[in-house]
C-alpha cells in the first residue's frame, strides 16, 4: 500500500471538467452589464518627447464614452522593487517622455471594440522624436542619448557575487577557457493575451478579474499607482491563459482599464491583441556573456569568472532579479571554490525585458553547460565525468550564497549516462548532447511589504464535511490548484473530490506572492499543509473526547476514517465526528490556518531542484537543418505530489526551452520588433517536438510539503545548452548565440570546410 | 446592413441578424454566447479557433460568419452528450492533456475533425492533425497520447 | 598596506580590488572621482564587462596605486 492515499495519484485536475467543456470563464470570455469596450494608444517612435496629444475629435466619435492620457493619473511611477524607489521607473501612460516602440499614451472606452479602435486613429499625438539607442554596449556610452532622468549612461542596475580569489585561482590552471555568448530575447506567448475587465464602484471600490500570476501584487500596485487604498481593491483571478513570467506586473490592460472606469465608474474590458502582446509586454532578457573558466588537467574546475550585460529595454521591470539570477545560476549545478559575477543592466529604447520562465537561469545555463562540454573536449575527458567530478551534492553551501540540503544530481548523472549507452552507435549525423541544471523553488525574497516571502491558507470544514481551500496561489495552467488541494487533502485524510479551492481572491483569500520562481508548491504546499494540520487537529480533539480513547492512542485520519494509528480497525467515519463537532459548536465551522515563510531557510532559496537532460538532433550537413529527435531527462523534485502535473511541466518546459534554442527569436530594427505575430514568430509545433522520456529520480526535501520541491521553472533551464551540445556532436559546430538556427549552422559549418580545406 | 445568418450550431437551429464582416469565431462567441472557442492571435495561425464546420477543422477566425450561411458547426460545447464527456474529453482529463485550457477547445476540435476523417490515424498522422494548434503548456506529447488513447479504442462512446 | 577610498569609507587590500570597488559602486561619487583622473567611464566599464583579469582595472588601479595607499 503506497505511503500517501492522494498525493502520488494520477488525478484529474480539479478544473479538468471545465476545460474541457469549453465552459471555463477567462477574463477573455467576461461580459458585464453596462461593460465598455477599451484600447491603448501606443508610441510608434522608440524616443520622443510629447509635445501634445489632442483627444477633441475622439471625444466627438458617436459611442466613445472617456479617453484618458497621463494627465488622467496620479503620475506615480510602478515597478516591483517598491523598496527601492529609483527602480520604480514606469508611468505605464506616458506623460512626457515615450521610451520604445508600443510605450502607452491614451486610451478610450466605447461601446464595443471596432469604435474603441477607430477612435485611436483620432487622437492626435505631437511627438518631438529624440536619438536612440538599442545596444546595451552602445547604451553607455557617454554619447548615448539618456533614457531615464538622472540615470548616467544608462545604467539601470549592477549585481555583484564573489567568493575565494578567482585571479589567484587561474594562476594553479592546467587549462583556461575564454568564450563570448549571446543569448536572445524569448516571447512569451501566452495563448491567453494580457487582458483585464476593471469595474469602479460610486462607493469608491474597485473590482479587477484579470489573467495575472499574481493576484496580491495586482492588487498593491493598483493601490501605489491609482492613490487607492489596497483594501477597496479587489483583484480577482479566474482561469488564466498561461503567464509563463508576464503576468505579475502591473501592465497596460489592466491600469488603462482602472482608469477609464475610475472616470466612468462603468465597467471597462481590455484585452491586448497577439501583436501588442508581442510589442507592448514584457520579454526574456537577452545577454551578453564573458566567460573564463579554469580547470585542472584532470577536469576539476577552480575558477569561473562571469561578466554579463543585459539589455533592459525601457523601464526595469524584473530586471535587477533576472540579473542577480543569471549570476547566481552561473555558479549552478557545480561547486566552484572561487568565482566571480559582474553583472550590469543597461536601459536600451527597446520593449522592456523581464521575468519569463527561468528568470536569467535559462540563459546561464546555456552558457554555462557549452561551455563546460567545450573543456571536457578541450582536456579529452567524457562530458558525463566532468559533471560528475565537479558536481553538487547534498547539504553543500555556496560559499556565502546558499545552502542546497536535498540534490539528487549525481542519480541524474546516473540515470543519463545508462541512456545514452543504451542509444547506442548513432546513425550518422545524429549526437547527443548533455546539460545539468540546479533551480531553486521560489525565492526568499520579496520586494515589498516585507523583506522576505510569504504564503498562507485557511481551511474550512462544514458540516457535510466538505472542504473549502483558501489560498493565494495562482493556478495560471501549472496546475497548483489541483496540487495543493490534494496536499490538502491528503494531510486531512479525505479525498481530493471532498476539497473546492478558492484561489486567487484578494477579497477572500489570504495573501500570497503567486506564481513565479517556482514556489507554489513549496511555499504554498506548506502553508496548505499547516492550516490542514490545523483542521485536523480540532477534529481530533473533538474525536479523542468523543471515542475517549486510551491516552497512550494516537488518532488518525485517512481516506474519511479517523482511527487509532496502531489499531486502525477501530474507528469512526470522519463526517458523523464534523457534524457532531461543528453541532457542539452552536454552528461554528471549523477552521485550520497556515502559513509558511522562508525566512532564515537558505539565503537565496529553501530547496533547489536539480536535473540532467540528453537530447539527440540529427544534422543535415548539406542545410544546415536539424531535427530534435529524442530529449530524455533525468530530475528530481523530492516528493511528487502530482505525476500528471509534473509530467505536463515537463514536456512543456522542453517544449519552450527547446524553443530557445531551436528557433525563437525577436529580431528588431531601430527597436521595432519585426516578428509581432504567431505566423512569423517560430515556435515548436506537434511536428517539431521530439520525443521525450521523463526518469524519475527519487529524492526527498525535508523543507518542502511531503518532500516536495520545485519542478516548472527548473526544467525550463537545460535545453538549449543540451542542443547546442548535441548539435556540435552531430556535426562539429559550435554556435555560441542563441537561438541555434540552420543559417547559423549552416555557414558554421560552412566556414569548417573552408578551414579545412586550407589547411590541406 | 445587418444580414441574416441561417445554420446549425451543435445540433440546434439559429437565425440571427450580423454585420456582413463578422468572423465565425465573433459570431459564435458574442452572438450565441458559446465561449468555449477562443482567439489567440490575429493572424489564423494559432489554432485556438478551431471549429468543425461541415465536417471540416476550420479556423473560425478566418472565415466570415456568412460563409458558414446553411451550414452545420461544432463548437466544443457540443462534444458531450449532455453530461457525458466525449472519449476525446475523457481521454484529455486522464492524460493531462491540457494545463491552462485556453488551446484545449481549438485542440479538441482539430482532434474531433482528424478522427471523423481517419478514425485509424497513426502517430505521424495525429502530429500532422494538429500542427495547425499552439499549446504552449503541454508540449503536445500528451495531446498525442491521448488520441491515440482513443484511437485504441480506450475509450468507447456511450450509444 | 591598504587602500583607501577616495570617496567612501571602503578600505582594501590592493589597489587592483580597490578600483573593482571603484568601478562595481557605479554611482555618482564614484564615477565622478574616476572621470576627474581623466579616464572616461564607459570605456573602462566596456573594457571590463569583454575581458577578463582585470584588464578593466589595470589602468585605474596604477592611479589608485599612487593616490590612495595607506600605511596600516
Amino acid at each position: 500500500m503506497s505511503k500517501y492515499s492522494v498525493i502520488g495519484q494520477r488525478v484529474h485536475r480539479v478544473d479538468g471538467p471545465e476545460k474541457v467543456t469549453g465552459s471555463a470563464k477567462y477574463t477573455f470570455d467576461m461580459v458585464l452589464p453596462n461593460m465598455l469596450y477599451g484600447k491603448v494608444l501606443r508610441s510608434p517612435h522608440p524616443h520622443a518627447k510629447i509635445l501634445k496629444i489632442d483627444t477633441r475629435k475622439v471625444e466627438k466619435l458617436i459611442g466613445v464614452k472617456a479617453v484618458v492620457t497621463g494627465k488622467d493619473t496620479p503620475g506615480h511611477k510602478q515597478g516591483i522593487w517598491r523598496r527601492f524607489p529609483e527602480l520604480c521607473d514606469e508611468e505605464i501612460l506616458c506623460r512626457k517622455k515615450v521610451r520604445y516602440i508600443g510605450d502607452a499614451v491614451a486610451a478610450v472606452a466605447a461601446i464595443d471594440e471596432d469604435t474603441a479602435e477607430e477612435a485611436l486613429d483620432l487622437i492626435d499625438v505631437e511627438y518631438e522624436p529624440l536619438p536612440a539607442v538599442f545596444d546595451p554596449l552602445e547604451a553607455i556610452k557617454e554619447e548615448a542619448p539618456q533614457i531615464h532622468e538622472g540615470v548616467d549612461l544608462n545604467i539601470n542596475i549592477t549585481r555583484h557575487i564573489e567568493w575565494g580569489d578567482v585571479d589567484e585561482a587561474f594562476k594553479k590552471c592546467d587549462h583556461i577557457r575564454e568564450d563570448q555568448f549571446k543569448c536572445c530575447s524569448q516571447a512569451h506567448v501566452c495563448m491567453e493575451t494580457h487582458d483585464a475587465v476593471a469595474s469602479f464602484d460610486y462607493g469608491g471600490k474597485l473590482t479587477m478579474w484579470t489573467s495575472t500570476q499574481s493576484s496580491y501584487y495586482i492588487q498593491r500596485l493598483l493601490a501605489d499607482m491609482l492613490d487607492l487604498r489596497e483594501g477597496d481593491i479587489r483583484v480577482i483571478k479566474p482561469p488564466t491563459g498561461g503567464g509563463f513570467g508576464s503576468k505579475f506586473e502591473l501592465d497596460s490592460a489592466q491600469f488603462c482599464a482602472a482608469v477609464l472606469s475610475m472616470k466612468l465608474c462603468k465597467p471597462v474590458k481590455i484585452v491586448l491583441s497577439r501583436e501588442e502582446e508581442f510589442t507592448a509586454t514584457k520579454r526574456r532578457t537577452p545577454m551578453y556573456y564573458f566567460v573564463k573558466l579554469g580547470a585542472k588537467k584532470d577536469g576539476t574546475m577552480l575558477a569561473k569568472e562571469v561578466r554579463v550585460i543585459t539589455e533592459g529595454g525601457a523601464y526595469t521591470a524584473m530586471g535587477a532579479t533576472a540579473l542577480y539570477l543569471t549570476g547566481f545560476f552561473s555558479s549552478f549545478p557545480y561547486k566552484y571554490p572561487n568565482y566571480r559575477y559582474d553583472g550590469y543592466r543597461a536601459y536600451t529604447n527597446t520593449a522592456p525585458t523581464s521575468a519569463m520562465r527561468g528568470f536569467g537561469a535559462p540563459q546561464s545555463t546555456f552558457v554555462g553547460e557549452s561551455q563546460i562540454d567545450m573543456l571536457a573536449d578541450d582536456l579529452g575527458i567524457d562530458p558525463i565525468e566532468i559533471r560528475r567530478k565537479n558536481g553538487m551534492t547534498p547539504n553543500y553551501e555556496v560559499p556565502g550564497q546558499a545552502y542546497i540540503q536535498s540534490c539528487g544530481l549525481h542519480q541524474c548523472l546516473d540515470a543519463i549516462e545508462k541512456h545514452v549507452k543504451e542509444r547506442g552507435k548513432l546513425p550518422p549525423n545524429r549526437g547527443i548532447g548533455v546539460s545539468a541544471y540546479g533551480f531553486m523553488s521560489g525565492g526568499i525574497f520579496n520586494w515589498f511589504d516585507t523583506p522576505y516571502a510569504f504564503s498562507a491558507a485557511i481551511v474550512r470544514i462544514n458540516i457535510d464535511g466538505k472542504v473549502d481551500l483558501f489560498t493565494g496561489a495562482c493556478d495560471i495552467g501549472q496546475g497548483s490548484d489541483t496540487t495543493l488541494s490534494m496536499i490538502c487533502a491528503e494531510e486531512l485524510g479525505v479525498r481530493l473530490e471532498d476539497v473546492r479551492i478558492h484561489a486567487a481572491d484578494t477579497g477572500i483569500c489570504p495573501a500570497d506572492l503567486g506564481a513565479w520562481g517556482s514556489r507554489e508548491t513549496l511555499m504554498n504546499g506548506n502553508a496548505v499543509k499547516m492550516a490542514a494540520a490545523d483542521a485536523k487537529r480540532q477534529i481530533l480533539e473533538f474525536a479523542a473526547a468523543k471515542l475517549g480513547p486510551n491516552i497512550v492512542y494516537d488518532l488518525d485520519i485517512r481516506d474519511r476514517w479517523i482511527h487509532l494509528v496502531d489499531r486502525p480497525e477501530r474507528g469512526v467515519s470522519y463526517y458523523d465526528i464534523v457534524k457532531e463537532a461543528i453541532r457542539g459548536r452552536d454552528g461554528e465551522v471549523i477552521m485550520g490556518r497556515g502559513h509558511y515563510t522562508p525566512h532564515r531557510k537558505g539565503m537565496i532559496s529553501p530547496a533547489y531542484s536539480f536535473g540532467v537532460q540528453a537530447a539527440e538532433v540529427e544534422v543535415d550537413p548539406e542545410t544546415g537543418r536539424y531535427k530534435l529527435i529524442n530529449v530524455t531527462t533525468a530530475h528530481e523534485s523530492g516528493t511528487v505530489i502530482n505525476p500528471v502535473g509534473i509530467e505536463g511541466q515537463l514536456e512543456g518546459a522542453i517544449m519552450m526551452a527547446g524553443g530557445y534554442g531551436f528557433c525563437e527569436d525577436q529580431p528588431m530594427d531601430e527597436g521595432k520588433i519585426l516578428n509581432p505575430s504567431i505566423a512569423d514568430y517560430k515556435l515548436i509545433r506537434s511536428l517539431d517536438m521530439p520525443e521525450t522520456e521523463i526518469l524519475e529520480i527519487d529524492t526527498y526535501e525535508p523543507e518542502g510539503p511531503f518532500g516536495a520541491k520545485e519542478a516548472g521553472e527548473g526544467l525550463t533551464n537545460p535545453t538549449a545548452g543540451a542542443i547546442g551540445n548535441a548539435v556540435y556532436k552531430a556535426a562539429g559546430v559550435r554556435i555560441n548565440d542563441l537561438p541555434i538556427t540552420p543559417e547559423k549552422v549552416f555557414r558554421a559549418l560552412r566556414e569548417k570546410e573552408k578551414k579545412g580545406k586550407k589547411s590541406k | 446592413m445587418k444580414k441574416e445568418l441561417k445554420f446549425t450550431v451543435n445540433g440546434q437551429p439559429y437565425e440571427i441578424y450580423i454585420k456582413p464582416k463578422t468572423l465565425l469565431s465573433e459570431a459564435l462567441r458574442d452572438h450565441l454566447g458559446l465561449t468555449g472557442t477562443k482567439r489567440g492571435c490575429n493572424s489564423s495561425s494559432c489554432g485556438a479557433c478551431t471549429v468543425v464546420l461541415n465536417g471540416m477543422a476550420v479556423k473560425s477566425c478566418s472565415i466570415l460568419a456568412l460563409q458558414a450561411n446553411g451550414g452545420e458547426v461544432m463548437t466544443v460545447e457540443g462534444l458531450a452528450r449532455g453530461t457525458e464527456l466525449h472519449p476525446l474529453q475523457k481521454a484529455f482529463l486522464d492524460h493531462g492533456s491540457f494545463q491552462c485550457g485556453f488551446c484545449t477547445s481549438g485542440m479538441l476540435m482539430s482532434s474531433k475533425a482528424l478522427l471523423d476523417e481517419n478514425p485509424k490515424p497513426t502517430k505521424e498522422q495525429i502530429k500532422e492533425g494538429i500542427d495547425g494548434n499552439i499549446c504552449r503548456c503541454t508540449g503536445y506529447n500528451s495531446i498525442i497520447r491521448a488520441l491515440t488513447g482513443v484511437v485504441k479504442g480506450e475509450y468507447k462512446e456511450e450509444k | 598596506m591598504s587602500y583607501k577610498c577616495p570617496v567612501c569609507i571602503k578600505v582594501s587590500k590592493s589597489a587592483m580590488d580597490l578600483a573593482r570597488h571603484m568601478m562595481g559602486r557605479g554611482d555618482k561619487v564614484h564615477r565622478d572621482w574616476i572621470v576627474s583622473k581623466g579616464f572616461k567611464y564607459s570605456e573602462l566599464l566596456t573594457l571590463q564587462i569583454k575581458s577578463f583579469g582585470g584588464e578593466g582595472y589595470k589602468a585605474l588601479a596604477e592611479v589608485l596605486e599612487k593616490e590612495t595607499k595607506t600605511k596600516d
